[in-house]
């Protein structure tokens, strides 16, 4: 199909690349440098999309992220999809494919269309939550068809194929947008050796620029805008980011700028000297001052059937002209209420298009543009605006009438212009939303009729969004911008010289948003104001009658402001309604809340590389190659990976639990135990503080001992626990629960900070250094004889004594402590050295069929002997005493220690607090649920009371039977009596409550 | 000496030693050499690791650690002091702690030093197990950082032979700045994994040449 919308020369597309691409499945061409917006308009492809609700036909509006009609589904495969994608933000490239977001069959012929047609006038806002009300009950299902019947496009149902990554950034002056002021303000802060960031949403920089009439230094403005650019990117502390856009301005000036590196390649990142490429990348940018350069967004006037494919913002109309070489129609009627908007009748006209009229809302229209429009003989119809268009899928008139701007009525007689593009223009809308994200509130100028943004710490607006909408105050207001932001922090700003530019005289613009209709709203046809959210004058008229006064209802009721463009369109307009009908000013309304992100952002690049194997870390052990090469099924704990269960052949988790349960308490059995939390403390206070940070005493612990400690908060609840060993005597080896090792390094720096400075003693952990394997079984000690150079003995290596050794030739320090009940000893190497020692064991232990076993064996193991696990017999709200661990508790110590008090309070006395008893089910077969609840009757009736849950739950190859730790009210005293657990299927298991130590409750076999 | 332990982890007789990456695999394309790469990463494994907690204000302790390092006590965040002939370097932590990196299996004869040298309140902790250093070069070295931590890696900020301890990706990191486009990191060893190959992704796009 031909390009019949191209213009013969002109623009900044390059004719010489020529590029395919398929829209809604017909096949066009375009040019390099077009956007797709700009493609189809050179197609002259009028209907892009469905609206959202009525389902009306809709074209583009805009050039830019303003845009609310031409949102597209972009994507050839699948998992390229990419749905909400501007068609005036995407560049164009070769084998692009995108459809419409809405319209079934197709945009064309749209179902949905004749329901808004014949019931457009019955879908007011709240349609469907008042036509749908009942039953509630169906609202599900109506949703589903409702949803179907709007949205905005779709995810891929496949995975991503691209990668996204984030860059940090710091800089002295970020500028946001490189129009004039962004490019002046650049050009003076980097010139002041400022380390400069310049960002700007478009594929290339010089925003206005780059369609100005105008002439800067007695160039084109696109020249003068190309040699800032190259000057900027000479140096070496300035990064120029295009295709960047600044998605959210947070506290501290911290912004988040969102590239898009590969959007205008292909839908899908191409390889780059055959490597991975990130498609997007989220810069995280810290900077000293921000200089918001974000310019202004034209808004429309609001006439009757404004959304007609045909009608567009006057500025719109330059830019494709200029910068695309696109004339989207073959004759025009201007509607504007300001001079600057006559440039899309001059750019019209003197591309060799027919300007039909300039319908001006003005008396007495007198400035440089309008008399530029006289001398070229374009009819100028003052004191009037467009009221309406004529046309269904394309603008074929536009009614016009003279009119009563204050009385809010038309005058007179209307007459008709046949024409196919009307350009409509009520003034400009400072891009105020980045400053606004930091929760400041735009400030009304009624010299500009629209508002500015309201004052951030560090940040300074220049140019069109400062107010300064002329080139040469714009060019002047962003070099004085950035030579203060420079200066403010602490740079020496360099002298400037402003590029000369003649002043263009503007007359003053007139307060003009809705148009008035002959009829009234609520009966004239319909006035979009959102035409993304398919809202209407009316519809704001009737919600602002129904009560939605608060503009913040209003935008909910009617949904004026959601959606990709989020207001940028049809904020001011809906709020000049609102205010309007409720007989306020504008400033009286006041403006919704913008929040990031600006314009709509990938998944992706929030997420960045944080993804898959980067999501969360996982540390893994000195021994972790060997556990994989033994075919270890592996458990995470906390980040770490710990082998779970080492499965022999085709063994189920079950039976290799059960034997490596056997190997340890018939042979012996191994475990890494590397992952337990390791702190050195060392001082001369050592041992004071290990006293008052645990609950048991440490005054009497020599050198060469061991002991359990129990750690309590300040509220007397078990935090963690472990065995700290005494390596000298201002010297503690201290271990913690694997999970709480980090927690329990800052809380002993906590409190040494903060309560206890005086005390001498510093805390490191050294969990990483030291690997750890527990050696278990009856026969350890046979095992460790035949690797160590130390007398292995039972008298001279007691239980709970440790001994420096060395073992298979590495110095070792072994400490002889059991978490299974059995003669255990753990021996703790520089993890570099692990390996080694490791396979020396195994070595050695093929004889005695050495077993590495994983945390579900030894989960097993401890339950059989009533130790508990911190988290799983705990849960912040069990006390030393609920554990029957009163002998861990040491209240004769001299000094008070942390919990101490708060278990003296009546309630932590109480007997009937739940306490760790054992479950032993009547079926001996049944393994109990953890977490099932405990009642102390078998029938069962709601409510019931509930005294407790099973917390551990295993089958004990040693015992024979099922077991259970469980948390009871009063446990103690219910040993012998039978409670019953009611199981989500109805069920009810019955268990004998006993002792919560079911394995050699004297300990003789560790004593051995 | 009875008052602290001390343990030469070393073997008297040489065994294998494993550095924390021993197991790691590469899993991104990598250059076939240096040349033309924009990043090279390299291990420069069992070093000796101390931390040497002790009180800055207390010239004694001060005179001590210079008397059994060779070189002065840096009193805070900037530059590492170091003594590259002999492989030392101590580098200020927090008020109160330095990192003292020392060649090989000198890490034990170094804490004795320290430990004769000095008195009262201090601490010498061995954590030669515990991490490992790796080196960063290229001109795209600086990006990696930038995509890895949210540090200010310019000169300006970070000149040569500062050293900083930060959040790198999802976990921790000394960063030193050795030259231009040369850093040091030293990565805990259980996390070393994890940050080899992140540092390895963010590398790929550079062109990475991974040094043995």
């Amino acid at each position: 199909m031909s390009q019949r919308n191209r213009l013969g020369a002109g623009g900044r597309i390059d004719r010489k690349r020529a590029l395919r691409f398929t829209f809604n499945g017909v096949s066009y061409q375009g040019y390099a440098g077009d956007t797709l917006a700009s493609a189809l308009l050179a197609n002259g492809v009028d209907v892009l999309n469905r609206s959202f609700k009525y389902a009306r036909p809709r074209g583009v509006v805009t050039a830019g992220a303003d845009e609310p009609n031409a949102i597209v589904q972009l994507g050839a495969t699948e998992a390229g999809q990419v749905p909400n994608v501007r068609a005036t933000q995407q560049a164009l490239y070769d084998g692009l494919v995108a459809k419409s977001t809405n319209g079934w069959p197709n945009v064309d012929r749209d179902v949905m269309g004749v329901l808004g047609k014949l019931g457009g006038k019955f879908m007011p806002p709240g349609f469907y939550y008042k036509t749908f009300m009942s039953p509630a009950s169906a609202w599900p299902k109506y949703e589903q068809y409702i949803r179907k019947a709007a949205g905005l496009g779709r995810s891929p149902v496949e995975n991503d194929p691209d990668i996204y990554d984030h860059m940090n950034h710091h800089c002295d002056v970020l500028v946001v947008g490189a129009g004039p002021a962004g490019l002046g303000a650049a050009l003076a802060a980097a010139r002041s050796g400022a380390r400069v960031i310049l960002c700007d949403e478009q594929e290339e920089m010089g925003g206005s620029l780059l369609d100005s009439r105008e002439e800067i230094d007695g160039k084109p403005a696109a020249e003068w805008a190309a040699a800032a650019v190259a000057e900027l990117g000479a140096l070496p502390d300035v990064l120029l980011l295009s295709r960047t856009t600044a998605n959210g301005y947070h506290d501290h000036n911290f912004v988040t700028l969102h590239q898009r590196r590969t959007e205008h390649l292909a839908d899908v990142a191409p390889l780059a000297d055959g490597r991975r490429q990130a498609r997007a990348r989220m810069h995280k940018v810290r900077a000293g001052r921000v200089v918001l350069a974000t310019g202004t967004h034209e808004r429309p006037l609001v006439y009757a059937r404004n959304d007609v494919p045909g009608n567009m913002v006057a500025g719109a109309v330059s830019t494709y002209i200029r910068r695309y070489a696109v004339a989207p129609g073959q004759r025009l009627v201007l509607s504007t209420t300001n001079d600057h908007a006559y440039r899309a009748a001059l750019d019209w006209h003197d591309a060799g298009r027919e300007v039909v009229a300039i319908v001006d809302a003005r008396e007495a229209p007198d400035g440089e543009l309008v008399a530029a429009a006289r001398a070229r003989n374009i009819r100028i119809i003052t004191g009037s605006a467009v009221i309406e268009a004529q046309g269904k899928k394309r603008v074929t008139a536009a009614v016009v009438a003279a009119i009563d701007i204050d009385g809010f009525r038309v005058k007179g007689n209307t007459s008709e212009l046949a024409c196919d593009t009307i350009a409509s223009s009520g003034g400009y809308s400072p891009v105020v939303h980045l400053a606004a994200h930091t929760g400041s509130r735009p400030v009304w100028r009624e010299d500009l009729l629209g508002f500015v943004s309201g004052s951030v710490p560090g940040q300074i607006p220049a140019g069109g969004v400062n107010g300064r909408w002329a080139l040469n105050d714009a060019l002047a207001d962003g070099f004085e911008a950035g030579a203060r932001a420079a200066a403010e922090t602490g740079l020496s700003a360099s002298a400037f010289t402003l590029p000369t530019v003649a002043p263009v005289r503007e007359g003053k613009p007139v307060a003009l948003y809705q148009v008035p209709h002959t009829k009234p709203a609520m009966r004239a046809p319909k006035q979009f104001v959102d035409q993304q959210n398919d809202v209407t004058a009316s519809g704001i008229e009737l919600a602002t009658r129904e009560g939605f006064e608060s503009i913040e209802h209003v935008k909910r009721y009617t949904g004026l402001g959601f959606g990709t463009d989020q207001g940028k369109l049809g904020n001011i307009n809906g709020m000049a309604i609102a205010a309007r009908v409720t007989q306020q000013t504008i400033p009286d309304v006041g403006t919704t809340v913008f929040r990031p992100n600006y314009t709509p952002i990938t998944f992706g690049a929030i997420a960045g590389r944080h993804c898959n194997e980067f999501f969360d870390p996982r540390r893994y052990t000195a021994l972790h190659a060997w556990h994989v090469e033994r075919g270890a099924k592996f458990e995470e704990v906390g980040q770490w990976m710990r082998p779970w269960y080492f499965p022999r052949g085709s063994e189920s988790m079950h039976e290799a639990v059960q034997r490596e349960c056997r190997a340890v308490r018939e042979g012996v059995g191994i475990l890494d135990a590397s992952t337990l939390g390791k702190i050195e403390v060392q001082g001369k206070d050592a041992r004071e503080f290990l006293n008052r940070l645990y609950t048991n005493a440490w005054t009497k612990l020599d050198p060469g001992k061991c002991r359990y400690g129990l750690m309590c908060k300040d509220d007397g609840m078990v935090m963690d626990d472990g065995v700290t060993a005494c390596l000298a005597t201002n010297h503690f080896h201290m271990t913690t629960t694997t999970g709480g090792a980090a927690g329990v390094l800052d809380w002993m720096e906590m409190w040494h900070q903060t309560e206890w400075p005086d005390l001498e003693v510093y805390f490191n952990s050294t969990t990483d250094h030291w690997a750890a394997m527990t050696v278990t079984g009856p026969n350890a000690r046979k095992l460790l004889a035949e690797l160590v150079d130390i007398d292995m003995s039972a008298e001279a290596f007691a239980y709970m004594d440790w001994r420096e050794a060395k073992i298979a030739g590495v110095p070792a320090r072994i400490f002889r402590i059991s978490f299974t009940g059995e003669l255990s000893y753990e021996i703790n190497v520089q993890a570099n050295y692990a390996m080694h020692v490791w396979k020396a064991l195994f070595d050695k232990g093929a004889k005695y069929d050495l077993t590495p076993y994983g945390t579900e064996t030894m989960h097993v193991l401890r339950a059989e002997k009533g130790f508990i696990i911190i988290g799983q017999e705990t849960d912040g709200s069990v006390t030393p005493e609920d554990l029957g661990m009163q002998w861990a508790v040491g209240y004769k110590k001299p000094y008070s220690w942390i919990g101490r008090r708060a278990l003296s309070r009546p309630d932590t006395k109480r007997e009937d607090r739940k306490q760790l008893v054992g479950l032993k089910p009547l079926d001996a077969q049944l393994v109990l649920q953890e977490g099932a609840q405990i009642v102390l009757e078998k029938e069962i009736r709601i409510p019931m009371p509930m005294v407790g849950h099973v917390t551990s739950s295993y089958f004990s190859p040693t015992l024979g039977h099922g077991f259970a730790l469980a948390l009871i009210k009063g446990g103690s005293q219910r040993i012998g009596q039978t409670v019953y657990l009611p199981m989500a299927d109805g069920k009810v298991h019955a268990a004998e409550v006993v002792s919560p130590v079911f394995y050699d409750p004297q300990g003789a076999r560790h004593h051995v | 000496m009875s008052e602290f332990a001390t343990f030469n982890a070393h073997p008297a007789a040489p065994v294998r030693a494993e550095s924390p990456l021993a197991a790691s695999r590469v899993g991104v394309a990598v250059q076939s050499s240096a040349q033309g790469a924009g990043v090279c990463i390299g291990e420069r494994a069992l070093l000796g690791h101390l931390i040497l907690r002790g009180k800055a204000a207390d010239e004694g302790f001060r005179a001590g650690v210079e008397a059994a390092l060779g070189v002065p006590l840096p009193l805070k965040l900037g530059p590492v002091a170091r003594d590259d002939a002999r492989g030392v370097s101590v580098q200020w932590m927090s008020p109160d702690e330095w990192l003292v990196v020392v060649p090989e299996a000198q890490d034990h004869e170094t804490e004795l030093r320290l430990r004769a040298a000095l008195s009262g309140h201090y601490a010498v902790i061995n954590v030669s197990g515990a991490q490992t250093l790796l080196e960063l070069s290229g001109p795209a070295a600086r990006q990696v950082l930038m995509k890895s931590a949210g540090y200010d890696f310019h000169p300006s900020a970070f000149p040569v032979g500062k050293g900083i301890s930060t959040t790198l990706a999802k976990s921790t990191a000394v960063i030193r700045r050795t030259g231009e486009a040369q850093w040091e990191l030293i990565i805990r060893r259980s996390f070393a994994d994890y940050l080899y190959s992140w540092l390895l992704d963010a590398s790929e796009e550079f062109g990475v040449f991974v040094a043995r």
